[in-house]
């Protein structure tokens, strides 16, 4: 739950973006309970208004639901779910795609060393 | 100048030593006299009855030095209708202060919180807290800015000043950015990375730095 927040972009969408990856590498279960507002503001170390904005467009999105007065919940709906996995990952490929394009690499040469990073990463990582 | 601060956010007051912070909220509790212009609580001009929904937290403590803690929450208790004891042993609790220091024995940055405490105990609805971050050790501070996003302010209106708004950028709501007794900018410090990917340091930096 420690993100470091960035000071130039709503607290709100970090926090937002924060929930959508922790929901894609399966931290956060489908229907796991997620913490209060209050707690999150607390951990987070962000406003309270802040954390019910993130709250409230985690709702918009379908990431979580509430029902009633019980706690919000991860929602289990497999096809946000997996919507937020491909999202998440054509943002950080976009990302990269931008960077690495001022280089002016053959595409080919460049997935080669992507392959090689990727798997080698893996490697040290098992 | 004229500025809204509303209940359930933080608006926080940055300037630099001497564009009139402490003034406004002296003004605020009828601690000063204004010349013109006017103060209104919940829609209404100041009245007696207003300082028991407002509590001001000065950036000195104003309780003897020779009193113990216990002995100072004593005195707020005799003098307002509105302390609230349970609250005030769960600041207590929320600080790590002892009860039977006195204020006098205390570190500074003890100190600060013993007289946060002491406001926020208070059941009021709007707080104002003069600089309540100057001059303390970090982890002081730290610990003062999780009052912000604890219960302990949940639902009240908050004014706080400061000259420095580094470590709390994410605690406010809104930002009143003051020069020479006028507002030169008031912004919702959200919409501002929202809409322009700005810091409240960004912000004002274009605003003094000209």
């Amino acid at each position: 739950m420690n993100i470091k927040l960035n000071n130039r972009e709503p607290v709100y969408l970090q926090i937002v973006r924060d929930f959508k990856e922790r929901i894609a590498i399966g931290e956060l279960e489908p229907g796991e309970e997620i913490p209060s507002r209050r707690e999150l503001a607390n951990r987070m170390k962000v406003n309270p208004n802040t954390a019910q904005r993130a709250y409230k467009e985690m709702e918009e999105q379908g990431l979580i639901y509430t029902e009633r007065n019980l706690p919000s919940k991860i929602t289990t709906d497999q096809a946000i779910l997996s919507r937020v996995r491909d999202e998440l990952l054509l943002e950080a490929v976009d990302t990269f795609v931008t960077s690495v394009r001022s280089i002016n690499v053959p595409v080919e040469e460049l997935l080669e060393l992507v392959r090689e990073k990727y798997t080698g990463n893996e490697d040290k990582e098992a | 100048m004229s500025f809204t601060a509303k209940k359930g956010e933080i608006t926080c007051l940055i300037g630099i030593n001497g564009v009139g912070k402490t003034t406004i909220l002296n003004a605020i509790m009828a601690l000063t006299p204004i010349n013109k212009g006017q103060i209104l609580i919940d829609g209404e001009p100041l009245k007696e009855k207003t300082f028991e929904k407002i509590t001001f937290i000065p950036d000195a403590i104003t309780m003897l030095p020779q009193m113990t803690v216990a002995e100072a929450m004593e005195f707020m208790n005799d003098f307002y209708t509105t302390w609230n004891q349970e609250r005030a042993t769960e600041l207590l609790g929320f600080f790590r202060l002892n009860q039977t220091d006195r204020i006098s024995s205390l570190s500074k940055g003890n100190t600060a919180k013993v007289n946060l405490l002491l406001g926020l105990a208070l059941d009021v609805d709007y707080v104002l807290m003069d600089e309540p971050f100057s001059g303390i050790d970090m982890f002081s501070r730290e610990e003062i800015a999780n009052v912000f996003t604890s219960h302990l302010i949940e639902n009240r209106g908050v004014i706080i000043t400061t000259h420095e708004v580094g470590d709390i950028e994410h605690l406010i709501d809104k930002v009143v950015l003051l020069d020479d007794g006028i507002v030169t900018k008031e912004f919702d410090a959200e919409d501002a990375r929202e809409n322009e990917g700005k810091s409240v340091i960004d912000v004002m930096r274009e605003v003094y730095v000209r």
